[in-house]
């Protein structure tokens, strides 16, 4: 530990491409998602028609059956990309201990496990939402806008990416209190989709709902980095709107988690002496 | 396989003896995770009122799908709840499988002179599924009201028959998905792949196009889970062929899932430890 130590930089990203090497090793897994994406597709897809086809008008919530398909399968391809059972890991090391081990380690654990599960989002990044958004431009031959937004897209994402982390790294460790992780994830779970505009378009919410939405992060996940991408009336400024918003949600998420977990970390030394 | 046979000899009585004794194990240790069960309450009352609120900000922009009223759709969606309401208490640990044949704990089952499939399925039974029966009894109850079906013991029995053989086919396809995990390593995602049709299933068939139809009735039989067991309730002037047959195709399709877990189970080969 005294000779050489690992620059910050080095000692996390050998996380990251450990994660990296570990998802690569579930190959059969990556093709069942990626098959049981696209016989979703196909429901949402018919779902939608046949929803649209008995709506008296085309155009709905300013939506036509078009926008809300590249919406929802876009935000679906996002949806699993970002599922990578953190609350499950967490849950499962504080209840076997296995967190003590980490404790030891001359790292920070939040850091640690963002960088260790960095690698699997990049790599369900590579693997679901990257083919499903090719599939989508190519079908709807330019549909999908692609310019300058594509640039503010991926900085959108990189902090999707952080506060769907931060979300769940909260949840995560609120399971060290209640020995409950199968019950604290699926409130996450239904709350983020629901309220996240993933299962269905933001649009189609009632005003009151949406109003309340918008003090929520979780819009900040998945409806900002959508709405960049779908929606061609957007300006500069409304996109700096939306970054600095989603800004504002990583820094206060980042706040709350490390605040959280500092304390939670005092007590797990009590408790495990 | 020769004591396998043998206690298929021990009879429906000793079976449902055991199954008693090892329940009230199971709700003997679950009692001392109280918190634990309280939140998972929670997590699945949330989860349903979601679910009920995507379906009713739906209708709240389209009045009806595929001439498919509000009410009637309702039908379905409680129907389904009712459906999956088996597969959740007493099916719940082929969740199980794919961790316990990753970890080597499977091995254990193999050694007792019962049946394999009911020793290890009998072992679970969640209560958090309850929860979800009643809130499905309580819209089913609402839409049932609203489309003035009578209230008779016949219907009520029709009812009774009808969620029964609708439950066995979720039961099956689970049964089904969760015995890739004696081939297949970490095969959670088939399970969560299998486990999201309930979600599609409450829509009627007939959105989707005949090629879909044909796959989703025959090949993965999701059509079953609500749609042609309730069309007897909803549509009593237009009963097909299939919704007579389901029982039967209950029955059958639950074999097959039976003998393909035992296939599975048989080729199980321990860690080697």
């Amino acid at each position: 530990m005294s000779e050489t130590r690992p620059s910050f930089v080095r000692k996390y990203l050998a996380l990251t491409k450990a994660s990296m090497m570990e998802s690569l090793a579930f190959r059969t897994s990556i093709f069942v998602t990626i098959l049981g994406n696209l016989v979703y597709l196909i429901m949402i897809y018919f779902l939608w028609q046949a929803i649209y086809a008995s709506s008296p008008t085309p155009i709905v919530n300013g939506m036509t059956f078009y926008d809300t398909m590249v919406y929802l399968v876009l935000a679906a391809a996002m949806f699993n990309f970002l599922e990578c059972f953190i609350v499950w890991s967490l849950g499962r090391d504080f209840q076997s201990g296995q967190i003590v081990v980490s404790l030891t380690k001359p790292i920070d654990y939040q850091v640690f496990t963002f960088f260790a599960v960095l690698g699997q989002y990049i790599m369900a990044f590579l693997t679901t939402f990257l083919p499903t958004f090719i599939i989508v431009c190519l079908m709807t031959k330019g549909g999908v806008p692609l310019g300058i937004n594509l640039i503010f897209l991926v900085i959108s994402m990189v902090f999707s990416v952080i506060i769907n982390f931060c979300v769940d790294f909260f949840v995560g460790v609120i399971c060290f209190y209640t020995q409950s992780i199968w019950g604290i994830n699926v409130m996450k779970e239904v709350v983020v989709a629901l309220l996240s505009g993933a299962a269905i378009p933001l649009a189609f919410f009632p005003a009151v709902l949406r109003k309340i939405i918008r003090f929520l992060p979780f819009h900040a996940i998945y409806n900002t980095p959508l709405q960049i991408l779908t929606d061609e009336s957007l300006t500069l400024t409304n996109y700096l709107e939306m970054l600095i918003n989603q800004v504002f949600w990583v820094v206060l998420m980042i706040g709350i988690t490390r605040i959280f977990w500092n304390a939670s970390k005092k007590f797990i030394t009590v408790n495990g002496g | 396989m020769e004591k396998q046979n043998k206690s298929l000899k021990k009879g429906l009585r000793f079976y449902m003896h055991l199954y008693r004794m090892i329940l009230i194990q199971d709700l003997k240790s679950k009692m001392s995770y109280r918190a634990d069960f309280i939140i998972s309450t929670i997590g699945m009352i949330l989860t349903n009122l979601s679910g009920f609120a995507a379906f009713w900000i739906l209708f709240r922009n389209f009045p009806s799908i595929k001439g498919w009223s509000y009410h009637e759709i309702l039908f379905l969606y409680g129907f389904s709840l009712l459906a999956i309401t088996p597969v959740q208490c007493f099916f719940d640990n082929n969740w199980s499988i794919y961790r316990m044949v990753y970890t080597g704990d499977f091995i254990k089952y193999c050694f007792r002179p019962v049946n394999l499939f009911f020793y290890f399925i009998s072992e679970v039974f969640d209560i958090k599924g309850v929860g979800q029966f009643i809130f499905g009894v309580g819209v089913l109850a609402y839409a049932w009201n609203k489309l003035r079906i009578p209230c008779t013991p016949i219907y009520l029995f029709v009812l009774l028959m009808s969620v029964l053989s609708a439950s066995l086919f979720m039961i099956s396809l689970m049964n089904l998905a969760a015995a890739t995990g004696f081939w297949i390593m970490g095969s959670a995602y088939v399970m969560i792949f299998a486990f999201k049709f309930k979600d599609y299933a409450r829509y009627p068939i007939t959105i989707f196009n005949p090629v879909f139809r044909f796959i989703f009735t025959f090949i993965i039989p999701i059509a079953f889970v609500a749609y042609y067991p309730s069309l007897f309730l909803v549509r009593a002037d237009e009963v097909p062929l299939l919704t007579y047959l389901s029982p039967i195709l209950g029955i059958m399709f639950f074999y097959l899932s039976y003998k393909v877990w035992m296939k599975g189970a048989m080729s199980y080969s321990g860690t080697g430890s």
